[in-house]
């Protein structure tokens, strides 16, 4: 058995080892494992697993397939980091001893690993201290700029984030117009290259803005236009235009790597996500993008969405909602409208993914999203593939990812209770690729270690 | 040379043309003339409410002599015969600016530099450059032809000028527009003390807050009081010495809205003063509460333009209440006068001076009675102003302030003539103007046209046509009995003719040149009369049919303020917050506001019964951290600002408030922000939706206050310009509280000492300087005030309950407190509670080691622990934050739903009446629809009261009756455009949603708590 439970600290784990009288066999090979590796538990982070090397068996867990289907006492087997059988426990016949590892979850939930979305996860430490922003370059045109190369797998926000389920993310640069690439980072890896389950997924167009908010702070309470907008949306034009000239050349030329940057995107291999929020720049955007001649277009934001519903159905543009808890944009708005937005595009027909606006410390709160959107309309299966299939698609990395389903990556989780709601959300088990992953981190070991202080159990 | 003789030849004229300067010396002979006019004949408004016909006017040397039917004509009264015309008293403005200096530009440099502490004013003033009380509009006007001019010809007389500039603006000037020396044209020497809520053209910080330009305000009056008393041996203060000084004019107090129509008027209260309050023109969206102020009022008369809607996605950028207000502006003062209130009107404001009379008339077709309009124009203001024996009427010894019309001037189709200021005379239109219009036969050399004046006098325009077809471009100008002309017969013709003549008995005759250089004779006969114009599109004469004011005036505001009732919930799930626990299939009564009965099988008749089966029904939510519903939350200047309230801060129109209410929430602590280790004092409301500011108060409520510690206050993230004020370090922050409470404690100890004296020796004793700042501090020590503490890592936390015990007093509440759980045996050990979020972290460095799991460990220390928002979004889903300390650190159900009620209750010493269901408890009730702390339970009813104030049911309607009214409002404006009105694109209002940590700081406005 491999180190499955990470835990930080020798001191706390001595500790722990006297309470847990039970699983006290356990913890003693663990310490043995740990000892043999002292310099590395100073680390806050937990240390990532190590691949799968025995076959398990999952059984009785209520299965939320992510395609919409239940399976409510369901056995899932788990080999070579692959989904081999997902099947109803009442109809199949299994021999249990072809396993390595077994692992009764009756009454558990089980759910694809969550996928989230255009985040500065890895990127961003302490919003507030400059020396740890790392997704923002100089400069309005970046598409050659990566975040797979400034993924952080040591960043504290990680754990956080898959201790409620959170195994995938999109990390995303911001800022400018054409922001950079992104790639798909797991959120257990020794390093970037370790963690990268996709790289350079997509390039991402921050779409200029028609016009900005009031500066409240000088006491403006109106708006102003833009001014640049035209000439912003030009310089991309020229972009795209050139790069397109530009593989138009083969052979000798000189090399400009901004144009090589937005092949993928030009030949329809990459997705080029837009990110607006107002009707008119979504819209604009849209139009833009297709005039460019881009194959592959996904809009992220969205806000105002609900405006523009029938033209994003008609284009069959999938959209990656920022922000479910938001407040509406405008006073006499239905004050729900935008825990609604979800199930109303759903309902239109439109492929929706959620990503998270915002603190990305928050960013954890994902399950949540989903849980309004069931709250609002949504039947809870749908509202599970908002984080977890449709986000596969738009991504593109659905073939591997995103439902239990046979020869997909076992990217699992296992909770108590229903993960939408506060109430029941208790993550015990995560799988990525097979491997099963620790779910504590320093906040566990703080929460351990003060509540010992103060005479807890 | 050239340049400067019409100068000197101006100045001749207007100086020669007054009389009386008789102590003035004069180059050359003294030109002293009779100056005695009769205006006879005329229909004339001696004020607003008398009117005489057929009479006559005189007046002598700037004053008049004499008014009536039938009155003599002195000798040697130039007599002017004014048949047919009307004569009102000239307008008096209340609230202008005529004469004074340009106010000065704030300095561009905003917050690029350091911040600016002290005043930069030199001399022996006081501290603050927004107290301008010194300031003396007389010692700086000066008589400006060019504007006496502009404004006499729009029918003004007198003007109250005000520098309009600071908070304290000092004292107005009541001038006359007369083109006379500056000696002679002082009406009152000083008109009015002047005060607003806005900053003087000053870089200095304090105040930059609602809330602190209210403490300045209020602390220049226990200064200026101060002052005076024996108890000043030292200071000489020329701000304080003005300020009391001024004491016996009216002031007049600018606001922007109208609930600072009531804040100010509260402001008034607090020292006997009875303000006049010049508004924005929306005083009829809380008319009621306005009345009760006792105020009068100045108004504004910008009505707003329709909103250009024709693009339905850009009209939904129009909030509900812009189109209202559009619609209902020009009601303002009918629905004002309606209810008694006084009122004068005032031009400023309007982009436009010339709408001043175009807005009036629009006010009384809109139902403002004629008589009551022209008070507003003249009488009030002069009254409102003490000169109402100088100006504003026409009666024996006042000023010859009068204007000559052509009839009514509610009529549009009257012309303003003449405005007689001091017995001189200002020509708008002269009546005497031949009125040319008709049709002419003109004929030019051989050829004939027929030709059209057309027009008022003075105003004429010309067509010419060679045969009933087609118009020639023509251009014409008159000049008394004189006229030019030039047009092209055809459009390929070059040059055209060009032609200049006089008039002749009907008609005119003269001299054109030709295109080709040849003079010709011609001559234009007059032929008859115009055809009478159509009108254009027939404008009824009826007031125009308005929608109805709503409360709050915002969307989801309704027609009647929802009202307390008696509700049975019958067979609901009971979240008692009490000893009995969660209850099932249980009754509760609500009646006159309070929880009546609580148990199995009530029934009372009367009651409105709701089936709360398989409901859950809870006390209302109550934010212990909220900056929802106010209009600013930091006064972030100083790092002590306890003088400051956030009641005077408090926004009753909110949409978030409607929005909490849907989430359940009933109350809040709407809270100073972050910005200073010492912020302001707490505004404690509950969530009352259409009630004013005052009315959503917590009567009888502790006192609290904010401090805060950390990041925000040490300035860590303001940006680079900001690090010289005190402190920069958590060293520093311990300093500023050791320095604040030992003043605090002596202020105390002195007014102690002099409070226990006696009557008699109070007469003999020098009484202490009341300070606002210190009074809030010493009620701090003394327990009478309690502190919510912002907070988040252990060591601060740890020194301010130090800090506290040196003083022999408790912090009542840490706030935010993210490492409560590193001290929270300490917290629970001095009593303090921890109100924290949920799972907040990682968004500045001081929050780098906060856990979700602090509310647990602070429960399981022993600390009352509440959970916060903070934020006007979460808020609305507090129920579903509390259930994070269940996925958190495991605690029950039962405690982690008191986080957010009870707890919070108990935080703010609410508890003895809110926070549980219990008997005598104030019913602030939520029905969920399912169990309160899951994602998927809707708060169906919320009350407040025992007053529904959301209900998801009517909730639809609401909306529904938004979109009507909206419809409505979209197709009056898209009428309003079709005839000709004029526009303004949509542009929404957005309000900032403030947050705890919001400082006005340019290019670093980080909002993170």
């Amino acid at each position: 058995m491999n180190g499955t439970v990470e835990i930080s600290l020798l001191k706390e784990i001595m500790v722990q080892k006297n309470k847990m009288k039970k699983t006290m066999k356990r913890f003693i090979s663990y310490i043995t494992v740990i000892l043999l590796t002292v310099s590395s538990l100073m680390a806050q982070v937990p240390e990532p697993a190590a691949p799968q090397s025995g076959s398990i068996l999952l059984t009785g867990g209520i299965a939320h397939l992510g395609n919409g289907e239940v399976i409510e006492n369901s056995i899932i087997t788990i080999e070579d980091g692959k989904i081999g059988v997902i099947a109803n426990a009442t109809l199949v016949r299994m021999d249990f001893s072809q396993f390595d590892e077994r692992i009764d979850i009756s009454g558990k939930h089980v759910y694809p690993g969550l996928i989230l979305p255009s985040t500065t996860l890895g990127l961003e430490e302490i919003s507030a201290v400059r020396a740890t922003r790392d997704f923002r370059e100089v400069g309005g045109i970046n598409p050659n700029v990566r975040s797979l190369v400034a993924y952080n797998t040591d960043s504290e926000l990680i754990a956080t984030l898959r201790y409620n389920g959170i195994l995938l993310a999109q990390v995303t640069p911001e800022g400018g117009t054409v922001s950079g690439s992104s790639s798909i980072m797991m959120l257990d890896g020794w390093n970037w290259e370790d963690a990268a389950y996709t790289i350079d997924d997509g390039v991402h167009i921050t779409w200029p803005r028609k016009r900005f908010g009031p500066r409240w702070w000088m006491g403006e309470t109106e708006g102003r236009d833009n001014k640049n907008y035209a000439k912003s949306v030009a310089q991309i034009t020229e972009l795209i235009n050139d790069a397109k000239s530009y593989h138009e050349i083969s052979g000798d030329k000189e090399i400009n790597i901004k144009l090589e940057a937005l092949k993928g995107v030009l030949d329809g291999s990459q997705n080029l996500y837009l990110h607006a929020e107002k009707r008119s720049e979504m819209m604009e955007s849209i139009q833009w993008a297709k005039k460019a001649g881009i194959q592959k277009m996904v809009l992220v934001g969205a806000s105002e969405a609900y405006y523009l519903m029938d033209f994003i159905k008609e284009n069959d543009i999938p959209v990656i909602l920022g922000n479910v808890h938001d407040l509406p944009t405008r006073n006499g708005e239905d004050v729900n409208l935008p825990y609604k937005l979800p199930s109303i595009l759903a309902e239109k027909g439109i492929l929706v993914g959620l990503a998270y606006d915002g603190r990305l410390a928050s960013s954890r709160n994902l399950p949540f999203y989903a849980g309004t959107a069931a709250a609002y309309g949504l039947d809870k299966e749908e509202a599970l593939k908002l984080v977890t299939s449709n986000t596969a698609k738009i991504l593109g990395i659905d073939e591997t990812t995103g439902t239990i389903e046979g020869d997909k990556d076992a990217n699992i989780i296992i909770s108590t209770g229903d993960i939408f709601d506060m109430r029941t959300n208790n993550i015990e088990m995560a799988f990525i690729q097979g491997r099963k992953i620790n779910l504590d981190g320093k906040q566990q070991v703080l929460h351990e270690r003060f509540k010992r202080k103060y005479g807890g159990k | 040379m050239r340049k400067v003789l019409p100068i000197i030849l101006f100045f001749g004229i207007f100086i020669f043309k007054i009389h009386a300067q008789e102590n003035f010396p004069t180059n050359g002979p003294k030109d002293e003339r009779p100056q005695i006019y009769a205006f006879t004949n005329a229909t004339i408004f001696t004020d607003y409410q008398t009117k005489l016909e057929n009479a006559t006017i005189v007046i002598k040397e700037g004053r008049i002599l004499s008014v009536g039917s039938s009155i003599s004509i002195p000798k040697g009264a130039i007599v002017k015969d004014m048949q047919g015309k009307f004569i009102y008293p000239s307008w008096v403005e209340p609230y202008g600016n005529y004469g004074l200096p340009e106010v000065p530009k704030v300095k561009s440099n905003w917050r690029s530099s350091a911040p600016q502490y002290y005043s930069k004013k030199e001399g022996a003033y006081g501290w603050n450059e927004n107290v301008l009380a010194e300031y003396d509009a007389i010692e700086n006007f000066q008589m400006k032809d060019k504007d006496a001019t502009t404004l006499k010809k729009l029918g003004f007389g007198a003007v109250n000028s005000i520098m309009e500039n600071g908070i304290i603006r000092g004292t107005s000037t009541v001038v006359s527009l007369a083109a006379a020396p500056d000696q002679n044209v002082i009406i009152k020497d000083k008109g009015s003390l002047n005060m607003s809520f806005q900053n003087a053209a000053s870089s200095q910080e304090y105040p930059n807050s609602i809330m602190g330009r209210v403490a300045l305000i209020r602390q220049t009056y226990y200064d200026a009081e101060w002052y005076k008393s024996s108890n000043n041996q030292t200071q000489t203060n020329l701000s304080l010495e003005a300020f009391n000084a001024a004491q016996n004019l009216p002031v007049i107090f600018e606001v922007n809205g109208k609930q600072r129509v009531l804040l100010a008027d509260k402001v008034g209260d607090e020292f006997g003063k009875q303000y006049i309050i010049k508004g924005t023109g929306d005083e009829y969206q809380r008319v009621q509460d306005i009345k009760n102020t006792g105020a009068s009022l100045i108004l504004a008369l910008n009505f707003p333009k329709a909103y250009d809607v024709d693009d339905p996605y850009q009209a939904l950028s129009v909030s509900l209440n812009q189109m209202k207000h559009w619609e209902m502006a020009p009601a303002n003062a009918k629905l004002l006068n309606d209810q008694g209130v006084e009122f004068a009107f005032t031009a400023d404001g309007l982009k436009k001076k010339g709408q001043y009379l175009e807005n009036i008339r629009t006010t009384v077709k809109y139902g403002l009675d004629e008589s009551e309009a022209l008070k507003a124009m003249t009488y009030t203001p002069a009254k409102l102003l003490g000169v109402h024996n100088q100006v504003g009427s026409l009666k024996k010894g006042m000023h010859a302030n009068l204007l000559i019309t052509s009839g009514n001037i509610f009529d549009t189709e009257t012309t303003l003539h003449e405005n007689w200021v001091m017995g001189t005379k200002t020509v708008i239109v002269d009546m005497d103007t031949p009125d040319h219009s008709g049709k002419y036969d003109l004929k030019i050399g051989s050829d004939t046209y027929s030709m059209e004046i057309s027009g008022k006098p003075g105003r004429h325009g010309v067509k010419i046509k060679p045969n009933d077809s087609t118009d020639y471009k023509t251009k014409a100008t008159f000049e008394g009995e004189n006229i030019n002309f030039s047009f092209k017969a055809g459009k390929d013709e070059e040059g055209g003719i060009r032609a200049s003549g006089y008039a002749v008995t009907n008609g005119f005759k003269g001299k054109a040149q030709l295109a080709d250089g040849t003079w010709a004779d011609w001559s234009a006969t007059r032929s008859g009369d115009l055809e009478p114009k159509e009108k254009k599109d027939k404008e009824s004469d009826d007031a125009p049919e308005l929608g109805k004011v709503i409360y709050p005036f915002v969307a989801f505001g309704s027609e009647q303020i929802p009202q307390q009732e008696t509700i049975l919930f019958k067979n609901a799930t009971v979240w008692t917050n009490e000893k009995d626990g969660i209850l099932t299939k249980t009754d509760v009564l609500v009646k006159d506001g309070k929880i009546a009965q609580v148990g199995k099988g009530i029934s009372i008749s009367g009651a409105k019964v709701i089936d709360a089966t398989g409901k859950h029904l809870t006390s209302g939510i109550i934010d212990e951290h909220s900056h929802a519903a106010l209009s600013g939350v930091n006064e972030g200047s100083h790092a002590v600002t306890a003088e400051v309230r956030m009641y005077d801060a408090v926004n009753a129109e909110d949409v978030n408030i409607y929005r909490q209410l849907a989430g359940g929430v009933t109350a809040a602590q709407l809270l100073h922000g972050s910005a200073n280790p010492v912020g302001g004092q707490s505004a404690l409301v509950k969530f009352r939706w259409g009630m004013s500011p005052q009315q959503m108060r917590i009567q009888g409520a502790d006192e609290y206050i904010k401090f805060a510690l950390g990041e925000n206050v040490k300035q860590s993230n303001w940006g680079d310009n900001q690090n010289i004020r005190f402190p920069q370090t958590r060293m520093g922050v311990e300093q500023v509280y050791m320095d604040a409470f030992t003043r605090a404690k002596q202020y105390d100890q002195e007014w102690s000492k002099y409070n226990a004296l006696s009557a008699k020796a109070k007469r003999t004793a020098t009484k202490p300087r009341r300070d606002l700042q210190l009074e809030a501090l010493a009620e701090i020590i003394n327990s009478e005030r309690f502190i919510t503490c912002h907070s988040y890592v252990q060591s601060e936390i740890n020194m301010l309950m130090k800090v506290a015990e040196k003083f022999n007093f408790n912090i009542n509440t840490f706030t935010h407190i993210l490492e409560g759980y590193k001290v929270a045996d300490k917290m629970a050990k001095h009593g303090a509670g921890g109100s924290t979020f949920s799972d907040w972290w990682a968004y500045k460095f001081e929050v780098k080691e906060a856990i979700p799991y602090n509310a647990a460990l602070m429960t399981q220390a022993g600390v009352t622990v509440a959970i916060n928002s903070d934020d006007r979004e979460m808020a609305r889903r507090l129920n579903q934050e509390a259930a994070k300390s269940v996925k958190y650190g495991g605690v029950s159900e039962e405690e982690a739903w008191k986080m957010v009620t009870l707890n919070a209750a108990k935080l703010l010493h609410l508890d003895d009446r809110m926070g549980s269901v219990k008997v005598g408890k104030d019913a602030d009730l939520v029905l969920w629809s399912d169990n309160p702390l899951s994602i998927y339970a809707k708060a169906e009813k919320t009350m407040v009261d025992g007053t529904v104030y959301f209900d998801l049911e009517k909730d639809e309607t609401l909306r529904q009756e938004i979109e009507k009214e909206r419809i409505r409002l979209i197709n009056k404006m898209r009428g309003a455009k079709k005839s000709g009105k004029p526009t303004q694109k949509p542009s929404p209002k957005i309000d900032h949603e403030w947050h705890c940590g919001d400082i006005v700081i340019e290019g670093n406005y980080g909002s993170e708590e």
